[in-house]
Parts: structure tokens; C-alpha cells; sequence
């Protein structure tokens, strides 16, 4: 059976890939492709965020009463990062490849440290605490992100 | 696990890793100095008190420094674990460990066994108190990643190689009968392998992909690499312990294999990247991977001919190699990298996501690092060619010094344009 913590990783590893695009157009020097990547890396990253705000951390705080906790803590760390992208899309907006550059070392720092915490503690914690929602939970995230 | 989760906001403050990252370019920039006049005497041989001195300044002094700040500040993200109390265990390791290695390297140069005796006796209370500090927190955490199994038998490496150092300071002080020189390549094979190697590929597993967007390593390599190097030391030990030299020179034979093997797929991994740019923190890793396989096959290359690692030149060769042209490039690679990070977050957070932080490069510019990392290259080049034309060692040494005083230009730079962030940041605040 998938747990939540392959999935949301699996998720997590597609957005590296939409933002790698990007990284990738901006190496060749095509800003318009980059900015088309990064745009598109945005909306999954959103949807990604979107639906563990909306659906997985709801559903862990719950079940374990712990509402002020780890996931207090994501949120935080989704409001710098959502930050870091439009400072990142701006600059590639205005055509700054320096700027971009600048923006894209932090906002990668940040995600993957981010991930890290989710993969390595968060999602672990979740699978534990929701062992009998995980189906009915994980065809809800999946929709969610398809929408996005 | 559970308990340590909950409570994973609680990064340290920056001044806990900090204080040991501003610290550590002091030593390189003192081990520099002593080279600068010394002269050629220091490197002469291995042996020599301004060899055993300018090392010790940079395997205690600067690197025992930044890896025990680095891992203070890592373990809460990489693996749950929690210090208790991190601003005052810092507080005390830091003046341990610096107090504890300027002893060690006056006892050293000027050939003084009491303080050799005292060295001995502070390092192993403060490397012991740190142990202390982590081993509770990191037992109950499970080993889920070959990050955090890396973490936990690096811990033993850090037992190992501070053990032996004090067993050898305790011997050149008191003029124990003990086998010196197979003890010294032990413990050196605990410091650069089961400690320094063991915490690189732990560390490795998860930064190089994460600053480079590279693939990940394999899972069953990273998981089986430290422990297979564990074992060739633990092996290594046996062969001293019982005097059986095939023994030692047999795993030492490995050991070097599984290093060439480790470095040779992190640069694999690394032509794979998929960031933009080449940054300074990614020829870092370049420059300490070349310099560390080509230390690694001569070090090969002696268990095969057991009079080249006698020589005088050859062991100077693979020591400025690997921990020169290795160890200090991959740490300030990564310092490069995490004092700018953390300066960023942590105005992040004061200005309480309301007044944004400066991004990275305001703390800390690329052209000052790649300087840095250009006297650094030439540096090690020149040293390299002075250990066979002696009239080379002063400019060698130069360019050392020079390299070591830009980095602490560098990072004390960032720490004061991180203060005057700081100040900015409140007064914007206040006037919201």
C-alpha cells in the first residue's frame, strides 16, 4: 500500500524536476522558457501546498490534537517559500538572470530543507497517526492535486 | 521520535554553529602563518614539532570546529535530533575545543608535555561532553536514512580518533613505550576516515543533491559506505592490537578503494547536476574530490610499497592532499553555503515574516568567495610543488595565509552585514 510519506515525496521530487526545467532554460540563457517553467513549477509546488493545508495537516491535527506543532510550523515555512517564488518569477519577469539566480539559491536551500523536515519527521508522524484514513485520504490529496 | 518531532522548529540560534564558523579560518589563518615562518623545516618531514603543530591547527582547529558547529545546527533538520539547552552546549564545546587546540599545538611546536597532558585532558572533556550532548537524543532516533546511520557511527569515529590522540599526547608526554608511529597512522585513519570520511558521505548524501539538484546517491552504497569503512578501521586496529601488519595494510588498502570509490560517484552525481550555474560551493567539491582520489591512490599505491609511506615527501604529499586540497575545500564549500542560509532565515524570522530578509548574496557576495577559493587553489598548488623545492614553502605558506585571512574576511564580513540586517530589520519593524 502507498503511505503518505511515498507519496508526498514522490510529489516533492516532481517539482524538483519542474524546477530543475527551469534552472535548465536559464543555463541555456532562454528566459522566456525558464520563465514558462518556473510558472509551471509554481502552480505544482501551490497545489502541493495547498492540499496539505487544506486536507493532509487538518486531518493530522485532528487526530492527534496537536494543532500548534510541526504542521504550525510548515505553514511558516509555505508562506517564505510561496515569498521566494514570486521574487524568483518577478525577476524572470523583469528578464534579471542575476536576481533570478540569487532568489533561486535561497528558495532551493529553503524547499529542500523544507522537504527534508516533511519526508524525514512530518510525513512518518502522519502515516503512523492515520494508518486507517490513509486510503480515503490519499484518493482526496491525489484529486486536489490534480486540480492544481 | 515522536517527542523530538514536535519540536522541530527549535533550530539553534545562529550564534551556536556561528561562533565555531568564525572561529576555524583563525587556525587555517594561524596554521598559514606558521608555515610562513617556519619555512621549508615545516615540512621536512611528518614528524617535525611545526608539521604535528600546523597540523593539529587545521584537523582540530579548523575542521573539529566546523563539523561539530555544523552538526549542532544540521542534526534538529537531517535526522530529529534535538541538543537541549544548544546555546550553552555550544558555549562550552566551542571554548573547549579552542582552548583545548591551541594547548595541543603549543605543546606541539614548542615541545612542552605539560601542556601536551593538559591538551589531552580538555580536548577529551569537551569532545566527550559533546558526545554526552547528542548520544541521548540520537539513540531514539531510529536510523531511517544512511544519513542519519552515517550521523551515529561517525560518533564512534569521533570516539576513536580523540582516544587515540590522547593515548599518543600521553605518551610523547610521559614517554610511555608505545609503537608511536603505527599509533599515529591509526589514529589518523579514525580522524580522516571513521570521523572526517564517515561524517563527509553523511553530510554528502544530503547536500549534494539538495545545492546541486543532482540524482540521488544509491541507496544501498550509501548505506553500506560507512560501515564498510568502519569496518577496515575497526580491522586496522585489530592489525596494530596484535601486531599483525598485513592486517593493517590490508584495510588500509580497502579503505583507500571505498574513498576513491565514494569520491569518483559524488562526481559522477555532480555531472549530472541540473542548477543553472557552477557556484563556488560546487568547485569547491570538485577541487576537494580530485585532490582527495589522487591522495587515495597514493595512499594505495604505499600499502603496495611500504617504503614510499616512510619516505618523508610522500606521506606531507597525501596529507596536504587530503586534508588541504580535500577537507578544507569541501567544508568551506559548505560553509559558503550555510552561513549565508542561515543568515537569510534567521532575519526571516525576526523580521517576524513581515519585513523581508535580504537575499543570500547581501550577506555574503560570490565574487569575495571565489577570490577566497582561488588563493585557496593556488595555495595548494604551490605547497604541493614546495615539498620538493624547499624555497617554495614561505610563498606556499603565503598564499595560505592569504587564502585562510580572505575566508576570515569573509565570514566575519557576513556576520557583520548579518547584524546590520538585524538592526535594519527591527528598526522597519518598530515602525510598522
Amino acid at each position: 500500500m502507498t503511505t503518505i510519506k511515498n507519496f508526498m515525496t514522490e510529489d516533492h521530487r516532481h517539482c524538483d524536476d519542474l524546477f530543475a526545467d527551469a534552472e535548465q532554460a536559464i543555463g541555456k540563457k532562454d528566459i522566456a522558457a525558464a520563465k514558462g517553467a518556473f510558472e509551471h513549477f509554481q502552480a505544482a509546488m501551490l497545489a502541493h501546498f495547498n492540499t496539505e493545508e487544506k486536507t493532509l495537516f487538518p486531518t493530522f491535527e485532528a487526530k492527534t490534537g496537536m494543532s500548534m506543532g510541526p504542521t504550525q510550523v510548515m505553514r511558516m515555512e509555505h508562506i517564505q517559500l510561496r515569498a521566494l517564488m514570486e521574487n524568483a518569477l518577478e525577476a524572470l519577469a523583469q528578464g534579471n538572470i542575476d536576481e533570478y539566480i540569487g532568489q533561486a539559491d535561497t528558495l532551493v536551500i529553503m524547499m529542500q530543507q523544507h522537504n527534508m523536515k516533511e519526508e524525514n519527521m512530518l510525513y512518518p508522524m502522519c502515516d503512523q497517526h492515520l494508518s486507517a484514513e490513509t486510503p480515503d485520504l490519499l484518493a482526496h490529496i491525489e484529486a486536489e492535486l490534480g486540480e492544481g | 521520535m515522536e517527542k523530538a518531532s514536535l519540536s522541530f522548529d527549535q533550530a539553534p540560534p545562529f550564534s551556536a554553529p556561528l561562533r565555531f564558523f568564525l572561529t576555524a579560518p583563525l587556525f587555517a589563518l594561524l596554521a598559514g602563518l606558521l608555515l610562513l615562518w617556519e619555512g621549508p623545516e615545516l615540512l621536512l618531514s611528518r614528524w617535525t614539532p611545526g608539521a604535528l603543530a600546523a597540523t593539529h591547527l587545521l584537523t582540530i582547529g579548523f575542521m573539529l570546529q566546523t563539523m561539530l558547529g555544523a552538526l549542532i545546527q544540521i542534526m534538529p533538520v537531517v535526522a530529529g535530533v534535538n541538543i537541549e539547552n544548544p546555546i550553552v552546549f555550544a558555549r562550552w564545546v566551542h571554548i573547549g575545543l579552542t582552548l583545548g587546540a591551541l594547548t595541543l599545538v603549543s605543546g606541539f611546536y614548542f615541545s612542552l608535555p605539560t601542556a601536551l597532558t593538559i591538551a589531552a585532558i580538555v580536548l577529551g572533556i569537551s569532545v566527550s561532553g559533546f558526545l554526552v550532548g547528542v548520544l541521548r537524543p540520537l539513540s531514539r532516533t531510529p536510523s531511517t536514512s544512511p544519513t542519519i546511520r552515517g550521523i551515529k557511527l561517525a560518533m564512534l569515529g569521533l570516539a576513536g580518533v580523540v582516544g587515540l590522540g590522547m593515548l599518543l599526547a600521553f605518551s610523547l608526554a610521559h614517554g610511555w613505550a608505545l609503537p608511536l608511529m603505527a599509533l599515529t597512522d591509526l589514529h589518523a585513519s579514525w580522524g580522516l576516515g571513521a570521523w572526517g570520511g564517515i561524517l563527509l558521505a553523511a553530510m554528502a548524501y544530503v547536500v549534494v543533491p539538495m545545492f546541486q539538484l543532482t540524482p540521488g546517491y544509491q541507496a544501498r552504497l550509501s548505506w553500506w559506505f560507512p560501515l564498510l569503512l568502519m569496518i577496515c578501521v575497526g580491522v586496522w586496529s585489530l592489525g596494530v592490537l596484535l601486531d599483525v601488519s598485513i592486517l593493517g595494510r590490508l584495510a588500509q588498502a580497502v579503505a583507500n578503494l571505498l574513498g576513491i570509490g565514494f569520491c569518483g560517484f559524488t562526481l559522477r552525481l555532480q555531472l549530472k547536476r541540473r542548477r543553472a550555474r557552477a557556484d563556488v560551493t560546487f568547485r569547491y567539491w570538485q577541487l576537494g574530490l580530485t585532490s582527495a582520489i589522487f591522495a587515495l591512490i597514493m595512499g594505495l599505491t604505499a600499502t603496495l610499497w611500504p617504503d614510499l609511506a616512510t619516505s618523508n615527501q610522500w606521506p606531507i604529499v597525501v596529507g596536504l592532499l587530503l586534508i588541504v586540497g580535500g577537507f578544507l575545500s569541501f567544508i568551506t564549500g559548505m560553509l559558503y553555503k550555510i552561513i549565508p542560509f542561515l543568515g537569510w532565515i534567521h532575519l526571516q524570522s525576526l523580521g517576524e515574516y513581515k519585513v523581508p530578509a535580504p537575499p543570500m548574496k547581501k550577506i555574503l557576495d560570490e565574487p569575495a568567495m571565489n577570490l577566497q577559493m582561488l588563493a585557496h587553489g593556488v595555495a595548494l598548488l604551490v605547497l604541493l610543488v614546495a615539498v620538493f623545492v624547499p624555497e617554495l614553502v614561505r610563498v606556499g605558506g603565503l598564499f595560505f595565509a592569504i587564502a585562510s585571512g580572505l575566508l576570515v574576511w569573509n565570514v566575519f564580513g557576513a556576520a557583520r552585514r548579518y547584524r546590520q540586517h538585524s538592526k535594519l530589520i527591527l528598526e522597519k519593524l518598530g515602525k510598522l
